[in-house]
């Protein structure tokens, strides 16, 4: 049988691909067995799942999932929104208006975001009285909102110069011309580096846990505190934030193609 | 009609004075500029490149900030007051080089826009009246298409459409043939003559002379942000005054 130069060019490169990752979980063995490591991957699928009295229930991993879920949906949203207002408050007349942003922006990228949660956990939740999920939900939306006001930014300034004069020539005010005009042209410059924002997003609810909020990551150490299958249970955590992180940035990418045909 | 409303009807329905503007640089726009517009009449700029003309018609509704001198509109007058600069925007349309249509609304939807907006109207009014300024166009059928499924002709009289669906009592046309292929240009100074017709005040910036010639009742030659000679339209082509006049008429005609 004859491969075409290119089938050939990729199954050269397939070989390579497995030789390299045979050699890692090799090495990776090897180790392990060195430190008398002791693999029980049997029990971990109880962690997903388990079965309590014929009903399937999700495991404490998979209620961890959840939890870094709604935490990742509601901060992308409320980023979206604290990265809105900043992005107006930037391109505002009001010298106020820019400074505070400008304010803003300077201390969350110029600090670390781990500070920022311990910041908001033990300084600022008492004093407002809100609880752990709210706290670290608030913290990564004012991190991402730092972020999501550049991306919205750079969207607006890229509609025409010509869109705002025709809206100002027919008499719109300016919140109009925004709402009306400017804002869902700027959308579709704005949607697919938002969305990947949600990648972010996931990832950072991780540091959340530090706080004790029971997403992923928390549960995950929970379990190790109690069985110590450290080994067994960071490789499943790590692929789990693997698929849904390349599940959303599909999503992405797919949003991103399709608001560029329409 | 009181005494007042009486004198402002008579009264220049576009009052300029002595008005100046300058670009950092500095570049000096218009100098010492003055003009006034009759209720009814076609006003026609002319001037080379760079000569101030569209900066003058983007100082009359505001959307350049001028550095000294009045500006009045139908007896209000342009200045900070955030009230009376929209009040004056919603007497002035304006039909830009580049059309400047929503990318994003329909046909139907970049007439409709304002009305709902501005005037408030219901979704049904607004169509109405729409569909009547695009039946004026010419454009009668095309309401759902989007403006990149249309010509350059057909988009810039939508834009007229547009402008003219806030009921103005002034209409500022800049260049408004110059971004069209030669065969579209004809379709959009009908509607623009049809206009002058109906008794429309306009302020109309062309390289179009023919058209010059035939609608306006009179003619502006500026240059270097001044305002060099003005006449009536018939006695202009004629009898230019000033020899920076007849040297222009002589480039382009
Ligand atoms: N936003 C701006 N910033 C700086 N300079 C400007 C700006 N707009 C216009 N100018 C300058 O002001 C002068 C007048 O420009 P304007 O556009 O009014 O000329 P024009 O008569 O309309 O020319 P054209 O026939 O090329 O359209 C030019 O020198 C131009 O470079
Ligand atoms: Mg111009």
């Amino acid at each position: 049988m004859k491969w075409s130069p290119r089938v050939e060019n990729r199954l050269v490169d397939v070989a390579k691909f497995v030789v390299v990752l045979t050699a890692c979980a090799y090495l990776l063995l090897r180790g392990s067995a060195g430190i008398g490591y002791n693999w029980q991957w049997q029990t971990i699928p109880s962690y997903l799942l388990t079965v309590d009295g014929g009903h399937l229930r999700p495991g404490p991993l998979l209620r961890g999932l959840l939890v870094t879920l709604e935490i990742t949906f509601f901060s992308l949203l409320l980023s979206a929104l604290i990265g809105l207002g900043v992005a107006l408050l930037r391109l505002s007349g009001s010298f106020v208006g820019r400074l505070l942003a400008r304010v803003y922006l300077e201390t969350i990228r110029n600090t670390p975001l781990l500070v920022q949660i311990f910041f908001l956990y033990f300084v600022m939740a008492p004093i407002l009285d809100i609880g752990r999920f709210a706290t670290g939900v608030l913290a990564l939306s004012l991190f991402e909102g730092a972020y999501a006001s550049e991306i919205i930014r750079a969207g607006i300034v890229a509609v025409p110069i010509g869109q705002w004069e025709a809206a100002h020539a027919l008499g719109l005010r300016s919140f109009d011309t925004y709402r009306a005009v400017i804002i869902p042209q700027a959308m579709r410059r704005i949607l697919p580096p938002l969305t990947s924002q949600a990648v972010s997003l996931l990832k950072d609810s991780a540091l959340v846990s530090t706080i004790a909020v029971y997403e992923l990551t928390m549960e995950g150490r929970t379990i190790i505190a109690e069985t110590f299958l450290t080994f067994e249970v960071w490789f499943t955590v790590a692929a789990i934030y693997l698929v849904v992180a390349l599940f959303l940035s599909f999503v992405a990418d797919q949003a991103g193609k399709y608001l560029r045909i329409s | 009609m009181n005494d007042q409303a009486k004198q402002e009807s008579n009264s220049p329905i576009i009052d300029v004075r002595r008005i100046e503007k300058i670009f950092p640089g500095p570049v000096v726009a218009l100098r010492d500029f003055f003009i006034t517009v009759e209720r009814g009449e076609v006003l026609v700029i002319i001037g080379p490149s760079g000569s101030g003309k569209s900066t003058f018609l983007r100082c009359l509704n505001g959307l350049e900030e001028i550095d000294a001198g009045t500006i009045r509109i139908d007896g209000i007058s342009l200045d900070e007051n955030e009230a009376n600069r929209l009040a004056i925007r919603r007497k002035i349309g304006m039909v830009f080089q580049s059309f400047n249509l929503f990318p994003h609304l329909t046909v139907l939807g970049n007439v409709d826009l304002a009305q709902r907006l501005v005037q408030k109207k219901s979704r049904r009014q607004a169509a109405e009246f729409s569909r009547r300024l695009l039946e004026q166009v010419g454009l009668a059928d095309m309401e759902d298409r989007y403006p990149h499924q249309l010509s350059g002709g057909q988009q810039q009289r939508v834009a007229i459409a547009r402008a003219l669906a806030m009921m103005p009592k002034i209409m500022l046309f800049d260049e408004a043939t110059s971004a069209l292929d030669p065969e579209m240009i004809g379709e959009v100074l009908d509607v623009m003559r049809q206009l002058a017709r109906d008794g429309m005040t306009m302020v109309v910036v062309t390289h179009e002379m023919g058209f010059a010639r035939e609608v306006s009742d009179r003619i502006l030659f500026m240059d270097k942000g001044r305002l060099v000679e003005e006449g009536e339209s018939q006695t202009f082509f004629r009898n230019p005054r000033h020899a920076r006049t007849r040297e222009f008429l002589q480039q382009i005609l």
